[in-house]
């Protein structure tokens, strides 16, 4: 206790430890403020005027255009949002909404445009996956909305994973899962997540950079031989170390998403929490989760992504000579998860970014992207769920890297 | 209380760093002599714990240092040969840290640190940084950390290097207060240094055993194999070709008196001399000049660099 108190003391002595944290926290305000400077929306007033509103007036404008969309989705909203698009574009003899006259699509489209999210998915052709535009469905077949869902994720899985029925059966049973109706409260995009993802990402980095020098510092500047030869400097010295560094970490990691998460949902609006996931990504979404839980589950999953990186980091780092060897290789596999979602194809790809450490909030690959996707890992007739399989490895991680970490350094004998 | 090295050996890729060294250290100041790459530092690490060696173990009272593990190092101190220390640290919360490390509580800690600072002469320094601090001040804050938790056995590795001659006085004084009843192992490659501290002396060369035991019994081995002899100083170069000189004075009226080895003496009027250290050295180390000295520096003879 008494050894992880001064390792921790440590830690927080050096310029770097505190420099990177500050700058994580301020990029982290920084994040989740600029998705309100990309809003922007304009229309003309009574009096003829085009007003041109942008940021956090633009939100509040579109809020109060679509409050009354807010609410509970229901079949027969769905159907009457359907029905008010379908006459407004004939009423103005047009089949695309952009060929609306001036203001029109403003003021009729704009205030149903939540209901519509996800319809035109909903009633994708089930062999070519292609959406129909929304003039062409039959709002009666709105009225079973649920099995028009139902039949979409089967014949999503059908098409994507035509080999494998397990994985078919998994994912039609876990949508049956899902809380219906879905919950639409507007003004919040997903790109809020987005950010949060580049913030956990960052974060991330600057964790392992933290954790990069913990032990290579010392058998590089020689203070090794004789931390090792104290009472406490094997076994003791390495567990209050690896602690000492997953603690700063997972701190800084929940203090830069709780500073994010409350700055982006002020922004924003807390009551947007409440749309299902369904409502901002696809409508045959898996996961039964609203946006606040969805958030919720991202910074967990994200903290324990970042735990395991950084055991894996000391890992690494008991068993390199110098920090820039320690530093280097920690990085490399710090991007290595990005660099795989763009290069390495198909299910090798999905492999690789469920087993790295840092897949869990890394660019691409994140368990965000994960959890609003359809992938499944095969395992022998047992289909699972891509973002089980990340948040699973990440807590075999944690504890095997770090054991790994210690044992390395206990049986490290310098130069 | 004793240390056992039971045949050690340590073998690094294709060299033979040590070569099945048994020695047993009993409380007192050992000497551990011997040229660069003789193997010192290879030994002193294991000893400390720190390597393995490749075959044989080493015992303290009995029992393997291995199996002892956290209970032996409670009572060791080491002080390396090359270190550092953490960038971060100032002198003060270096100790500090390694105090937690070697168990001590914060009280404990506090007082011998104050205590080791005056000692070595840092209390000035004691809130600088070490990253700052000048190489002997450096060797003194491990001197300091060596001796924190009052050690049995202690290791110093080329303790003086990098020490001025004052230095090396003070670091001479603090030891010999240290040293009652504990284990204290030395290693230099120079002649002279730690001489008269140092009870029990053990010589290598080229990783293997050459002679240990108290100074009394090593310079038996040498009894009856000193002479000495007045020569003209003309006559010296001829000498220093033919005999193994181990150190040469020069008198009032011009000529020169020599010290040499040799089973017989080499001429008529030289005189037996009572046997030294300095002369077991030579003895051991023939083919350096008992030495690394060069041969024609009359200096050096005398102070012998190993
Ligand atoms: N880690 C190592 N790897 C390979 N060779 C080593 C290692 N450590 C020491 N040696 C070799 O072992 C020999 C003895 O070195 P050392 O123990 O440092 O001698 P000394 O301390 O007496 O100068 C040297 O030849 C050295 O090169
Ligand atoms: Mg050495």
């Amino acid at each position: 206790m008494k050894i992880l108190q001064m390792e921790l003391r440590r830690m927080m002595k050096t310029r770097l430890t505190w420099g990177l944290l500050a700058l994580a926290l301020l990029l982290s305000a920084l994040l989740a403020y600029l998705p309100v400077t990309y809003c922007y929306s304009s229309y003309t007033d009574e009096e003829g005027n085009e007003i041109h509103l942008s940021g956090l007036k633009s939100i509040a404008h579109e809020k109060e255009r679509q409050a009354n969309a807010s609410g509970i989705v229901t079949p027969e909203r769905v159907r009457e949002a359907v029905e008010t698009y379908q006459a407004c574009l004939a009423a103005y003899g047009v089949t695309e909404s952009y060929d609306l006259p001036e203001g029109v699509y403003e003021r009729e489209i704009l205030p149903i445009v939540p209901l519509l999210h996800g319809v035109k998915e909903a009633f994708a052709d089930p062999d070519t996956g292609m959406a129909p535009a929304l003039m062409e469905i039959d709002p009666e077949r709105i009225d079973d909305y649920d099995s028009v869902c139902e039949a979409r994720i089967a014949a999503l899985m059908a098409l994507e994973q035509p080999d494998h029925p397990a994985v078919q059966r998994k994912a039609a049973e876990m949508y049956r899962q899902v809380e219906r109706p879905f919950k639409v409260y507007p003004g919040m995009s997903s790109v809020i997540m987005d950010y949060q993802n580049i913030m956990g990402f960052l974060v991330l980095l600057f964790c392992v950079v933290i954790a990069a020098p913990v032990f290579s510092a010392d058998y590089q500047s020689g203070a090794d031989d004789i931390l090792r030869c104290t009472r406490h400097g094997r076994r003791r010295l390495g567990v209050a170390k690896v602690l000492a560094a997953l603690l700063v970490s997972g701190v800084s990691f929940v203090l830069c998403a709780a500073v994010y998460i409350l700055i982006a949902d002020s922004l924003f609006g807390w009551e947007c929490l409440r749309t299902s996931v369904q409502m901002m990504y696809s409508i045959v979404t898996l996961a039964d989760l609203d946006v606040g839980g969805l958030q919720f589950l991202f910074t967990a999953a994200g903290l324990l992504s970042v735990l395991a990186s950084v055991s894996f980091t000391l890992f690494l780092s008991a068993g390199c000579k110098s920090t820039v060897a320690s530093l280097s290789s920690a990085l490399v596999f710090g991007i290595l998860p990005v660099v795989v979602s763009m290069a390495v194809p198909g299910a090798l790809s999905t492999w690789l970014c469920c087993v790295l450490p840092a897949s869990g909030t890394s660019i691409q690959a994140s368990i965000l992207y994960a959890i609003t996707d359809f992938q499944f890992l095969n395992l022998g007739g047992l289909a699972v769920w891509t973002p089980y399989a990340m948040i699973g490895t990440c807590v075999v991680e944690i504890p095997l890297f770090s054991f790994l970490a210690v044992w390395s350094y206990c049986g490290h004998a310098g130069k | 209380m004793e240390l056992v090295i039971d045949k050690v050996s340590m073998r690094f890729k294709d060299k033979k760093a040590v070569s099945n060294i048994s020695l047993k250290l009993t409380p007192g100041v050992w000497r551990l002599l011997g040229a660069n790459v003789a193997g010192k530092t290879t030994l002193m690490r294991i000893i400390a714990g720190i390597l393995k060696p490749t075959s044989g173990q080493v015992l303290y009272d009995g029992v393997p240092i291995r199996t002892l593990g956290e209970e032996y190092r409670a009572l060791f101190g080491y002080l390396p040969q090359e270190f550092g220390f953490p960038q971060e640290f100032t002198v003060k919360d270096y100790l500090i840290y390694v105090a937690a490390l070697k168990g001590m509580t914060k009280r404990q800690g506090r007082k011998r640190i104050h205590e080791l600072l005056e000692q070595v002469s840092l209390l000035e320094v004691r809130n600088r940084k070490i990253a700052r601090l000048s190489g002997g001040m450096k060797r003194r804050v491990g001197i300091a950390q060596a001796l924190l938790n009052d050690p049995e056995v202690l290791v110093l590795d080329e303790p003086t290097g990098g020490l001025d001659p004052g230095e090396r006085v003070r670091f001479r004084n603090l030891l010999s207060e240290f040293v009652h009843d504990r284990i204290v192992l030395i290693s230099t490659h120079i002649v002279p240094d730690v001489e008269y501290i140092a009870g029990c002396h053990a010589m290598i060369r080229e990783g293997k055993l050459l002679a240990s035991g108290t100074t009394e019994e090593l310079v038996r081995l040498v009894e009856g194999k000193v002479w000495t002899c007045t020569v003209p100083a003309q006559a010296v170069a001829e000498y220093e070709r033919r005999l193994r000189i181990v150190s040469l004075r020069n008198e009032h009226d011009g000529s020169v008196s020599v010290r040499y080895l040799a089973k017989k003496p080499c001429n008529d009027h030289s005189a037996a001399a009572v046997s030294r250290l300095e002369d077991l050295y030579l003895w051991m180390f023939p083919q350096s000049g008992g030495a690394d000295r060069k041969k024609s520096s009359r200096k050096q003879a005398v102070s012998g660099n190993l």
